[in-house]
C-alpha cells in the first residue's frame, strides 16, 4: 500500500462513463444503420462484389500520312505488376524475377516506387516482357504472391520515317503528374501518356477508352468464370490522319542529312503541312524499351541539340525576307515611286553619321529601283528608304504577320519569335540608348534583335502567296479549316512583292536563281535571305511559293550556319520543288 | 451516500470485476480467434494467422501471469527508469535500417517488436506517478506542465518514426487522466479549446456556434476578468488566422499536410479500403452471411482483414448482432476498468487504470470509426481481437498491471 488515499470523484467517474457511453453508442449506431437500415444497397452491391472487375485496355490510334500510309503503329508487349499488400518479402520476389526478365531487382525496386499508387492497387514494375518471360513467370507463379503481368501495347514507328519531331512520343505516368492530367481520361502511374508533338497535341483523340470485364473469382482471386454480357468494351482510340506527304518528307529529309536546320513545305490554300523536317533528328524508338543511360545522356548532351524541333521552337534572326516588311509600308504609304531609282556604290552613310553601311555587294549594284532592289536584295536600296517609315509602322506591320506570336499549328511547344518595338528597346537599353533611325537600318535587313522560326517564316511565305488571306497551319487532316486575321493591302502592294519575288529566282541576277526549275513551266518565287548571327556563319534562308494545278504551295528552307541564302538555301529548295512536282507528274501517268 | 449509488451501478467488490475482466477478455480473444479461423485459408498450417494468434495468446498469458505478480511498489518506484528506458528503445529504431520505409520496429530475429506500443503504457505510469506524489498542489493550474511535455515528448518521438496513430494513442490518456486527478475543470477545457477552436474554423456557421459555447463557458469559470478575456481573444484569434494561413499555404503544401494526415489518399486507389469496408459491414444485415460465408471477406476484396479491418469481417459475417456482442464486451471492458479505478483504494493505481483503459478505449473508437468511414484510414488495431503479436502482448501487459494494481 502507498502513502497516497484515492480520492477519485464522482463527478469525474460520471464524466468518464458518459464518454465511454457516448462513443460506443455512436459506432453501434452507425453500425446499426449500415447493417440494418442500409442493408439491402450493401448487400447488392457484395454481390456484385464477388464478380472482379478487370480494366481492359484497346490500342492507341495508328497515325498515317495524308495517302494512308502508317507512320506510327502499335505492337504487343506485357507488362509486369506488383500489388504492395501481397508482396510478402519484397526484395526476395524482385531478385528472383530479376533473373527471368532481365532486369535488375534495383531498377524493379525504383521502379516501384515511382509508379507506387497505394497499398492495394498493382503498381508497374518492368515493361516489354517477351512471352517466355512470361511463361517461366507463370510456371513459377507460387513463388511470386502479387505479382501479374498483362498485355499492353507499345508504340512502333515506320523504318522510313522514324526520326520526325512532330510525331512526339509516349511517356509513362508518374505519380506527380497525375493531378495535373485531365481526370475524365482515367490515367493510372505507369501508363503511356502523349509527351511530345502530335501524340500529345492529339492524346485526347488517339487515347484508347477503357473498358471493363467482369469476372467471377474464386476465394484465391481466380478467374472461375467470364460474365460477358456486362462487360464494357474497351475502345481503341481514334486514327490520325496527318497533312504530311511521307514520300516528300523523307526526300526533304534526306537533303537535310548531315545539315543542321529546317525545311517546311505547306499548301497554302489549305494550310496542310506537307513536310516538317528539323535535322539533326534521332531515333524514336529509343523512347521504346531499354534504352542505356549512356545513350540518353549523349541525346541530351549533344551540343547540336537534336531533341529540339527546330522548325517550330528554334528561334533565328529573319534575315532580308523582312525587306518585304519595308517594301509593303513604301506601296502602301505612296512614300517612294517603285520606278524610281537609287543608286547603290555598296556603301551607305546616314546623314549626320560617320558609320559605314554596306551593301553585300561590294561594288554596289549602281542603279537599283524597287523590283531590282527586291530580286538582288540591295540593302542600300532599304537603308535609305527605310527612313520614310517610322519604327511603330514598321513593327506594326511585322506585327500584322505574325511574327512576335504563335502560329497557333497544332504542336505543343511553339515558341513565339520577338519583333523588337519601341517598348522593348526602351526596355533593353534605355530611354537614350538607342534611335529610331539607327535600329530601322537594322530592322530593314531583318536583323539586330528580330528572332523568328521558320513556322512563322511560312506563315508569312503564305501571307503573301495568298495575297493576305491564309488559313492556319495545321498538321491534322481532319481539323478544320480556320482562317488568321486577313491582311488588307492594296493589290499594287502584292503585285510589286510577287513581280521582286519572281525576278529573285527567275531574272539573270536574281538572287535566289539556283532555285530556278529546270525543265518545267512553273515559275517559283523566292527570296532569300542571309541572316547574320553571332554564332558563326550566317543562317542560309530561303522562302518561295508555286503553284501547281491550280494549288498553290509554298517552301521554307533555313540552313542553321549555313552560309549564303542564294548559295546554300536556294538550291534545296529547288530541288524540293522539282522533286514534288515531278510525283505529280509520276502521279499523273499512272 | 457514496456506497449506495456504487452498488446500484456495479455489480460489487473488486474480486466480482476482476472475475469479469477475465471473462470478457476471454470472450474477445474467442471472437478474434472465430473471426482468424475463418479468414485464414489453411487454419493450421504454421503460417496462418489463426496459428500464430494462438500462439501469441498462450506467450501473452504467460506474460500476464509474470506481470501480475509484480509488486505496485516496484513499479511505482522504477516508473522514471521505465518510462527512460522505453524512450530510448523508442530512439533505437532511427539508428537501425528501416522496415518498410519506417523507423517502428526492432527486429528480433524471429519477433518484431514495436517499442511504442510500451510506450503507451510507460507514459501512462510516469504520469501517474508525477500527479500521485503532487497530489496537493491540483488545484495549482501549473500542475498541467509536466504530464503535458512528458506526453508530448512521447508524442513527438512515436511521430518521427513516423507513425501518427499510436502518436494520437499515446496523448489519449492525458486529459482522463488529469481530470481524474481533479485538475479544475476550466484547465481541462482550456486544453480542448484551442483544438476544436482550429477544426470549427474551416466553416464560419460552426466557428459563430463554438465562439459563443466558448464564451458561455468563460463567464461559468472563476477566473479573473482579464485572463478570461484574454485567452477567449487568443482562441478567437487563432480560429480567425486559421483558414487564412490553411490559404496562404501552396497546394503542394496543402497536399502535403493531407497526405500526412491521411498516408492512403491517392487520386485513383483513394477510399478503396473504406468503401470495400463498408460493403462487407453492410452487406452483413442483422445476423451476418454466416460464420467463412462472408463474400467480401472470402474472396479477399477487404483489406488487412486479419488486424486493422477484423471488424469488418465479424460485421459481414456474424452481421449486426455479432458487432453489437463485441461493442458491448468492449463497454464492458472499460466500465469494468473505470469501476476498478474508482474504487481502488491507492491513488496511484487509480490514475494507471484510467490512463490505461483510455488507451483501450480510443484503440476501439478509432479502429472502429476506421471501418465504418468516419475517420481517415489509421492502422490503428482493436485491442484482443486484431491479429499482431506486439499489440496482443501490450494489452495483456496492460491488464497484468490492472490486475497487479488492484490487488493491494
Amino acid at each position: 500500500m502507498l502513502k497516497i488515499d484515492n480520492k477519485a470523484d464522482i463527478f469525474h467517474y460520471r464524466t468518464l462513463l458518459f464518454i465511454l457511453c457516448f462513443s460506443l453508442s455512436s459506432l453501434i449506431g452507425r453500425y446499426f444503420y449500415l447493417q440494418v437500415i442500409d442493408h439491402e444497397r450493401h448487400f447488392s452491391k457484395s454481390e456484385v462484389n464477388s464478380v472482379k472487375a478487370l480494366t481492359t485496355y484497346a490500342p492507341r490510334g495508328l497515325i498515317m500520312d495524308r495517302h494512308g500510309e502508317i507512320l506510327v503503329d502499335n505492337y504487343p508487349t506485357y507488362i509486369l505488376t506488383a500489388t504492395p499488400y501481397e508482396l510478402k518479402d519484397r526484395d526476395e520476389v524482385f531478385i528472383k524475377l530479376s533473373s527471368i526478365v532481365n532486369v535488375s531487382a534495383e531498377e524493379l525496386d525504383r521502379k516501384y516506387k515511382k509508379f507506387y499508387r497505394g497499398r492495394f492497387l498493382p503498381t508497374t514494375i518492368a515493361k516489354n516482357l517477351t512471352f517466355q518471360e512470361i511463361s517461366q513467370i507463370e510456371e513459377m507463379r507460387l513463388e511470386f504472391p502479387g505479382i501479374q503481368y498483362s498485355r499492353s501495347d507499345e508504340r512502333i514507328y515506320s523504318p522510313i520515317l522514324n526520326d520526325a519531331h512532330f510525331l512526339g512520343y509516349l511517356r509513362e505516368v508518374d505519380r506527380d503528374t497525375i493531378p495535373k492530367l485531365d481526370k475524365k481520361l482515367l490515367y493510372r502511374a505507369g501508363e503511356l501518356i502523349g509527351w511530345q508533338g502530335v501524340e500529345k497535341e492529339y492524346e485526347r483523340e488517339l487515347r484508347f477508352s477503357k473498358g471493363i470485364d467482369y469476372i467471377e473469382v474464386d476465394t484465391y482471386g481466380r478467374e472461375i468464370l467470364r460474365l460477358n454480357d456486362s462487360n464494357i468494351p474497351a475502345f481503341p482510340g481514334e486514327n490520325l490522319s496527318l497533312t504530311i506527304d511521307a514520300s516528300l518528307q523523307r526526300y526533304c529529309r534526306n537533303i537535310l542529312e548531315g545539315k543542321k536546320g529546317s525545311v517546311l513545305v505547306s499548301n497554302v490554300d489549305t494550310g496542310e503541312i506537307l513536310s516538317m523536317v528539323s535535322a539533326p533528328s534521332y531515333d524514336l524508338s529509343i523512347y521504346r524499351g531499354k534504352t542505356l543511360d549512356s545513350e540518353w545522356n549523349n541525346l541530351l548532351k549533344n551540343k547540336d541539340n537534336p531533341l529540339l524541333n527546330r522548325s517550330i521552337a528554334g528561334l533565328y534572326p529573319a534575315g532580308s525576307k523582312l525587306k518585304l516588311i519595308t517594301v509593303i509600308n513604301l506601296i502602301e504609304k505612296n512614300l517612294v515611286d517603285p520606278s524610281d531609282s537609287l543608286m547603290c556604290t555598296g556603301v551607305y552613310i546616314p546623314p549626320g553619321s560617320t558609320n559605314e553601311f554596306r551593301c553585300w555587294n561590294e561594288n554596289g549594284h549602281g542603279l537599283v529601283d524597287l523590283n531590282k532592289a527586291i530580286a538582288q536584295s540591295c540593302n542600300i536600296y532599304f537603308y535609305e528608304t527605310v527612313q520614310l517609315i517610322s519604327l511603330e509602322d514598321w513593327t506594326g506591320t511585322a506585327k500584322k504577320f505574325g511574327f512576335n506570336g504563335s502560329t497557333k499549328i497544332d504542336l505543343p511547344n511553339e515558341k513565339n519569335g520577338l519583333i523588337p518595338d519601341k517598348d522593348f528597346y526602351i526596355r533593353n537599353y534605355g530611354r537614350w540608348g538607342w534611335s529610331e533611325r539607327g535600329v530601322l537600318l537594322n530592322l530593314t535587313l531583318g536583323q539586330g534583335d528580330i528572332l523568328i522560326t521558320p513556322v512563322q517564316a511560312l506563315r508569312f511565305i503564305n501571307h503573301i502567296a495568298s495575297r493576305g488571306e491564309t488559313p492556319q497551319l495545321r498538321l491534322s487532316l481532319s481539323k478544320e479549316t480556320s482562317y488568321y486575321d486577313k491582311i488588307l493591302y492594296t493589290e499594287k502592294v502584292w503585285n510589286h512583292i510577287w513581280d521582286g519575288m519572281f525576278d529573285a529566282v527567275n531574272a539573270d541576277q536574281g538572287s535566289g536563281w539556283r532555285a530556278r526549275l529546270k525543265g518545267s513551266d512553273i515559275k517559283l518565287f523566292g527570296k532569300t535571305s542571309t541572316a547574320e548571327n553571332p554564332h558563326g556563319e550566317p543562317h542560309a534562308w530561303f522562302i518561295g511559293f508555286f503553284e501547281v494545278e491550280g494549288t498553290t504551295y509554298s517552301i521554307v528552307v533555313m540552313i542553321e550556319n549555313g552560309g549564303g541564302g542564294g548559295a546554300v538555301a536556294s538550291p534545296i529548295a529547288g530541288d524540293i520543288v522539282s522533286y514534288y512536282i515531278n510525283s505529280f507528274k509520276s502521279l499523273a501517268k499512272k | 451516500m457514496k456506497m449506495v449509488f456504487i452498488n446500484k451501478f456495479i455489480l460489487s467488490g473488486t474480486k466480482d470485476s476482476l472475475f469479469r475482466l477475465f471473462f470478457i477478455i476471454i470472450g474477445l480473444t474467442a471472437f478474434s480467434l472465430i473471426t482468424l479461423y475463418s479468414i485464414s485459408d489453411n487454419p493450421l498450417s504454421f503460417n496462418s494467422s489463426f496459428y500464430r494468434q494462438s500462439i501469441f495468446l498462450i506467450f501473452s498469458s504467460i506474460v500476464f501471469i509474470i506481470v501480475q505478480n509484480i509488486k505496485m511498489k516496484t513499479i511505482h518506484d522504477n516508473s522514471t527508469f521505465i518510462f527512460i528506458g522505453t524512450v530510448i528503445l523508442c530512439i533505437v529504431p532511427f539508428f537501425l535500417p528501416a522496415v518498410e520505409y519506417t523507423y517502428r520496429w526492432i527486429d528480433l530475429g524471429f519477433f518484431y517488436i514495436q517499442p511504442s506500443e510500451y510506450l503507451k503504457c510507460a507514459t501512462v505510469i510516469v504520469i501517474a506517478k508525477y500527479l500521485s506524489n503532487h497530489q496537493l498542489e491540483v488545484k495549482d493550474n501549473s500542475i498541467i506542465l509536466i504530464p503535458s511535455a512528458l506526453t508530448l515528448l512521447s508524442a513527438f518521438i512515436v511521430l518521427n518514426q513516423p507513425d501518427l496513430g499510436t502518436a494520437v494513442i499515446i496523448c489519449a490518456p492525458l486529459l482522463p487522466m488529469l481530470l481524474w486527478a481533479g485538475v479544475s475543470n476550466f484547465m481541462i477545457f482550456l486544453m480542448i479549446a484551442p483544438v476544436i477552436t482550429v477544426l470549427a474554423a474551416s466553416n464560419i456557421i460552426s466557428f459563430t456556434i463554438w465562439a459563443i459555447i466558448m464564451f458561455i463557458f468563460f463567464l461559468i469559470f472563476q477566473a479573473s476578468i482579464l485572463t478570461k478575456s484574454m485567452l477567449y481573444f487568443a482562441n478567437i484569434f487563432t480560429g480567425l488566422l486559421t483558414p487564412f494561413l490553411w490559404n496562404n499555404l501552396a497546394e503542394y503544401q496543402k497536399q502535403r499536410i493531407l497526405t500526412f494526415l491521411n498516408p492512403d489518399l491517392d487520386p485513383m486507389g483513394s477510399a478503396y479500403h473504406i468503401i470495400q469496408s463498408i460493403t462487407a459491414i453492410g452487406s452483413g444485415g442483422l445476423f451476418g452471411k454466416g460464420w467463412g460465408l462472408g463474400s467480401q471477406t472470402q474472396l479477399k476484396f477487404l483489406p488487412v482483414q486479419e488486424s486493422d479491418f477484423i471488424l469488418s469481417v465479424i460485421a459481414e459475417e456474424l452481421g449486426f448482432f455479432g458487432i453489437f456482442c463485441v461493442m458491448i464486451l468492449c463497454f464492458l471492458l472499460i466500465k469494468t476498468l473505470l469501476d476498478i479505478a474508482f474504487r481502488s483504494p491507492d491513488y496511484f493505481a487509480s490514475l494507471v487504470i484510467v490512463g490505461l483503459g483510455s488507451i483501450l478505449l480510443s484503440h476501439i473508437f478509432i479502429n472502429s470509426a476506421m471501418t465504418i468511414g468516419l475517420i481517415p484510414v489509421k492502422g490503428l488495431p482493436i485491442p484482443f481481437i486484431s491479429a499482431g503479436g506486439s499489440f496482443l502482448l501490450s494489452c495483456f501487459i496492460m491488464i497484468g498491471l490492472v490486475v497487479s494494481f488492484s490487488k493491494n
